[in-house]
């Protein structure tokens, strides 16, 4: 079956906890962003959501680090943080589904972790909060390590990504992807504050023009120029592997100095045939 | 050095409600549980956030640690720009 939804976007918790700090055009702007993507994805039928994510410093620490993680637990809970301004949801799971991923991972040479367990914090839920307020939708959640170097490789990941595209149309699923994170910021670092809008702008540039090659060839160096929070990028990258030719919009992008980081959302809604009734 | 039982530490405080808990009550009885250096466990007790940084402290762990201790931003940032 085709794959029914795919969108990605930034968790900037400011976006929720710190809302009206930002200038209100550029709030409206994403937000009306963030409502498109829900409307999308309610129209789209999907019945589960694979949730390419990052976390800190919530589940993993140095004492165990992977590069991919699979939440295969029967629920997930959060958010963990109790001033992000999101309400405690519990989102069912669907273990059988992430053990098919799993499965399919280690048979084209990944051999993700995978836990029974994880508390989600904003990296999650911001968005989740966005599009499917009302945890409607089963998750599969799958941890990016984006925290702890090395991290994997912008290669690894849009390859780690073809393979779950491969699974969802396989499955008999009508799977929807939403990736999290980015675009730059460096959060609780000395760069914290600074928004490089000409990298931010040339990689949703390249998600647009769906250039495989040119999301592969970011080095751990220019993530890393652009803040250690653009290292969540590696969501974006494998999201654009799944996706594979097809091409997302951009649906907004701003510059936030309060929310400290280059908030971006993409939807590949028009690509994949999805209509929402608002916008028929 | 011994940085990762330092982040372990804070780490710890942020996330575990009786660790903080026992930091806040006595924050030198609760670093013997730690095997930090003289110098980590000075930097600690004092509130060195400069020093803390400059041994390598992950912002995503430091900073929500100053929260705890109500810093403002503005002095957070300050203080792990310092070169020393």
């Amino acid at each position: 079956m085709p794959i029914h939804f795919a969108g990605a976007g930034s968790h900037a918790p400011g976006m929720k906890a710190w809302t009206e700090a930002a200038d209100v055009t550029q709030k409206d702007n994403l937000f009306n962003g963030y409502a498109r993507l829900r409307a999308e994805l309610a129209a789209s039928g999907a019945d589960i959501l694979v949730v390419l994510t990052s976390e800190h410093w919530v589940n993993f620490f140095l004492d165990h680090i992977s590069a991919f993680c699979i939440g295969r637990g029967t629920s997930f809970q959060g958010p963990v943080e109790p001033w992000l301004r999101v309400p405690q949801v519990k989102i069912q799971g669907d273990e059988a589904f992430a053990d098919s991923l799993i499965t399919a991972l280690y048979d084209n040479d990944f051999e993700p972790s995978f836990s029974q367990e994880m508390a989600l914090d904003h990296g999650t839920m911001v968005p989740l909060h966005f599009i499917d307020p009302e945890a409607r939708l089963p998750i599969v959640p799958i941890m990016f390590n984006t925290l702890a170097a090395p991290q994997p490789s912008a290669k690894r990941a849009l390859e780690f990504g073809r393979i779950l595209g491969e699974v969802a149309r396989r499955s008999g699923r009508r799977v929807g992807f939403i990736a999290t994170g980015g675009l730059s910021h460096d959060p609780g670092e000395r760069g914290h504050g600074r928004i490089d809008q000409d990298f931010d702008r040339r990689f949703l540039e390249r998600m647009a023009d769906a250039d495989l090659t040119g999301l592969a060839s970011y080095t751990s160096a220019d993530f890393a120029a652009a803040g250690a929070g653009a290292f969540e990028l590696l969501a974006w990258v494998a999201l654009a592997g799944a996706l594979g030719e097809r091409r997302p919009d951009i649906v907004a992008y701003e510059a936030v100095p309060p929310w400290a980081t280059g908030v971006g959302l993409v939807s590949y809604a028009k690509s994949l045939g999805i209509t929402p009734p608002a916008a028929a | 050095m011994s940085l990762y039982a330092l982040q372990k530490l804070l780490r710890d405080v942020n996330r575990n409600p009786q660790a903080r808990e026992a930091y806040f009550t006595a924050p030198e009885a609760f670093a013997e549980n730690y095997e930090l250096s003289q110098a980590e466990r000075q930097a600690l007790l004092t509130l060195d956030i400069t020093t803390l940084y400059r041994f390598g402290v992950h912002g995503l762990i430091l900073r929500p640690f100053t929260l705890l201790h109500k810093m403002p931003e503005n002095e957070y940032l300050e203080r792990i720009r310092r070169e020393s």
